[in-house]
């Protein structure tokens, strides 16, 4: 038994005691252990599920302990992985001991601590004891983690064994060839016939999906269009003109804050119609990307992700104000705003604004796709590199960034309007600082500068915490810490961006019908 | 007089960087403005490639006053600076880098010829279009970026520091091409630290010191000034 071997497992099994012991304090076992009823469909009562499923959740985080210290070992022995796991789940069950101790203490004694900490109710540390009598749970709460950083460890050295490698070798062997396979067919040769099929499968599911997953899914899947053109704009200012712009929220509350007042019988009954608002809401907001824009020509980086901040709270805190509740509706917001017409047919249901939703969705798509690959685009890339070679290039620079501010806030300008239009609703508060760090996360999460990691990146933010609403209170945490995991294993984004490369042809004859734009990685 | 640099003064905010600087460049020559570190060079350059603007005195080229002209415009006119070290693109393609370097030419037959041309002066860059630019050796690197300069179609072309960080024998090489683009009629504005080099190559040549020209003449004779050899090539006589 050496030194690095006892004070690596030591450390483990430390770490994820604590881990426990926080999740303990913040009822997380209980919330994880009822979604393990769910899932199992064992009606619960209250708040506590039953305490077999806590156990569960006992025995899968020491089972992770053991799996984690058991990894670290190098030498491929049985019996070292085994002992690492021991340790670490032997650590950790030691600290829930002694969690528990304190806990079957304050049960006995009823003794009542929701004044400090809110979910530690005597139901839930009885629970947390698995309902046993207070020797018993104490034993169980150690003898659990124990045991499961055991079973880690085992499994982790049995993982290791040639079979086991051998077999999951292969499979990965199988999945990798198969994806090698679609990307052959879907290049090349084939590659029309493919993009053929898809397209029309993806048209299909585009037409027929909204009127079919109801309203839920409808409001849900809206809701990440709308951010999928916010983070199309973004992505136009950041990442590919190279300006970090923090305040973009703005620029979407001028788009949904013209389209309520234009169309809601409070403050001022104007009504003018969706789709002259929405144009209106469009311009207004690029217009405020170049008035924006003027000041901070001179600035780079870090200082003008400060201005735009700026910028970004006074728009929302003007529209809160007292001094404009008269024009804005004030920190009350405006409602009941209209909703559009088509050929004077109301175009208003569920399944009208997801299609206008994904109308908005191609179009910025199709114009920021255009942009990227064109001249402007490589100017901005080139401003991006370097400014002031752009410069010596003769890139005119102003120009160019003030071009990227002004459409990136066109973009914003039109997820406001429809956003706006379709919840009825707009408010000072939907334009908090936190909806531009929402766009400017999905971005980076999906991965700068190209239209699928933003998608994925809009369904990863927006669509993942509707989804993980069964988490209540523990969606942020949640959240956070999938966030904190991917910016460590994928820094780039998921879908890192590829370079597009004007292709020239190896052989010069073939001059004309070579010369494409592909992707070189 | 292709360019004629009349008692300039440039100030970043409150610092006096150039102070009462003048010198001219003739049509089909080299000229090379030397000086230690913080001399002014680089700030010459970048007031004559509309990156800075004087406070005071004028650029002229070709007869027009450009000292306050924009950069692209500048460009547009056929002055071309290549930046102190190495600045290319470096996520951009070889290919994308020279296209950038054409940036202000709208005619595509135009842009393919100088690609042409270019790829045959260095023939190394033909065989990496494809690369991204950040992985190419600080020698290609600076041939990218001088090509990327004439891709603009210069007529003068202002070089920052062409052998910066280079190996000997790589500054030999680029100090030849540097020669044939000569021969090939383009004017250069040539700033050095490595003034044995740049002298060598040059018609004239222009000494600077904490902003102000201090000695100026045909190059062959400040290689054999005492004051330069004392000051710049280490006190050795040259041959």
């Amino acid at each position: 038994m050496n030194k690095t071997l006892l004070s690596q497992s030591l450390r483990v099994g430390i770490t994820f005691g604590v881990i426990h012991l926080f999740l303990l304090l913040i009822g997380f076992n209980a919330m994880l252990g009822s979604l393990f009823a769910d899932i199992a469909r064992v009606k619960q009562s209250g708040s506590i599920p039953a305490s077999i499923f806590l156990v569960l959740y006992c025995a899968l985080l020491g089972v992770w302990a053991g799996y984690s210290a058991a990894k670290k070992e190098d030498a491929n022995v049985f019996g070292r992985k085994l002992v690492r796991g021991l340790i670490a789940g032997t650590v950790a069950g030691l600290i829930s001991a002694v969690v528990s101790i304190i806990f079957a203490v304050l049960v006995t004694n009823k003794i009542d601590p929701r004044k400090y900490l809110a979910v530690l109710s005597l139901d839930f540390m009885r629970a947390s004891l698995f309902n046993l009598p207070v020797v018993q749970g104490v034993a169980a709460n150690f003898g659990v983690l124990a045991g499961a950083g055991l079973a880690g460890g085992l499994l982790t050295a049995l993982s290791s064994f040639s079979k086991v490698k051998h077999a999951w070798k292969n499979f990965a062997g199988l999945v990798k060839g198969g994806l090698e396979k679609i990307r052959y067919c879907t290049s090349g040769k084939y590659h029309l016939l493919f993009k053929i099929i898809f397209l029309v499968v993806l048209a299909a599911a585009i037409f027929f999906l909204p009127t079919k997953w109801g309203s839920y899914w409808n409001y849900v899947i809206g809701t990440v269009g709308i951010y999928v053109i916010l983070g199309l704009g973004l992505n136009l200012i950041v990442g590919l003109s190279g300006q970090l712009v923090l305040g973009y929220i703005a620029f979407f509350a001028i788009g949904a804050y013209t389209m309520a007042l234009l169309n809601a019988p409070e403050p001022h009954n104007l009504m003018w119609g969706f789709w002259p608002a929405l144009a209106l809401g469009v311009v207004l907001a690029a217009f405020a990307g170049i008035l924006l824009g003027l000041p901070l020509m001179r600035l780079r980086g870090d200082y003008l992700a400060i201005v735009t901040l700026g910028f970004g709270e006074i728009i929302r805190i003007l529209l809160k104000s007292d001094l404009m509740t008269s024009f804005t509706g004030g920190p009350r917001g405006i409602q009941d705003i209209k909703g559009p017409t088509i050929f004077g047919q109301p175009f208003n249901t569920d399944v009208n604004f997801m299609y206008l939703i994904i109308g908005g969705v191609l179009i910025s798509m199709f114009i920021y796709n255009r942009l990227k690959h064109s001249r402007t685009g490589r100017a901005w890339l080139s401003i991006r590199e370097d400014e002031t070679v752009a410069r010596a290039s003769g890139v005119n620079t102003v120009k160019y960034k003030l071009l990227a501010l002004a459409l990136g806030a066109a973009f914003a300008g039109l997820a406001g309007g429809i956003f706006a239009s379709r919840n009825q609703f707009t408010g000072p508060d939907e334009h908090a600082l936190m909806a531009s760090i929402n766009v400017l996360s999905l971005i980076i999460v999906g991965g700068m500068g190209n239209i699928p990691g933003t998608i994925l990146g809009a369904f990863a933010l927006k669509g993942l915490p509707e989804i993980l609403r069964e988490f209540a209170n523990f969606r942020l945490l949640a959240f956070g810490a999938l966030l904190v995991v991917m910016m460590l294993s994928r820094p780039e984004g998921l879908i890192p961006s590829r370079r597009p490369t004007l292709q020239i042809p190896e052989d010069p004859q073939s001059d004309e019908e070579n010369k494409e734009v592909s992707h070189v990685d | 007089m292709i360019l004629n640099v009349e008692n300039i003064n440039v100030h970043y905010g409150a610092i006096h960087a150039l102070r009462e600087v003048s010198f001219t460049l003739s049509k089909g020559e080299i000229v090379a403005l030397i000086g230690a570190n913080g001399a002014g060079k680089s700030t010459s350059l970048n007031t004559v490639s509309g990156l800075l603007h004087p406070t005071s005195g004028k650029v002229v080229y070709l007869g027009e006053d450009i000292s306050n002209t924009s950069p692209q415009e500048i460009v547009r006119r056929g002055i071309v600076q290549v930046p102190e070290g190495r600045k290319i693109f470096a996520k951009m393609s070889v290919w994308e880098n020279l296209e950038m370097g054409a940036y202000t030419v709208s005619d595509r037959k135009v842009v393919d010829e100088r690609m042409e041309s270019v790829f045959m002066r260095f023939p190394r860059l033909k065989e990496r279009r494809n690369q991204p630019g950040g992985t190419l050796s600080g020698g290609e690197q600076q041939m990218l970026a001088i090509a990327r300069g004439l891709m603009a179609g210069p007529k003068v072309l202002l070089l920052d520091e062409p052998s910066m960080g280079l190996a000997p024998i790589l500054v030999e090489q680029i100090f030849d091409i540097i020669r044939e683009i000569n021969d090939s009629g383009t004017s250069i504005l040539l700033v050095e630290q490595n003034a044995l080099m740049a002298l060598s190559i040059a018609d004239r040549g222009y000494v600077l010191d904490t902003g102000r020209v201090v000695l100026q003449g045909i190059a062959d004779d400040l290689l054999h000034n005492p004051f330069v050899i004392n000051a710049y090539l280490g006190g050795e006589t040259t041959e």
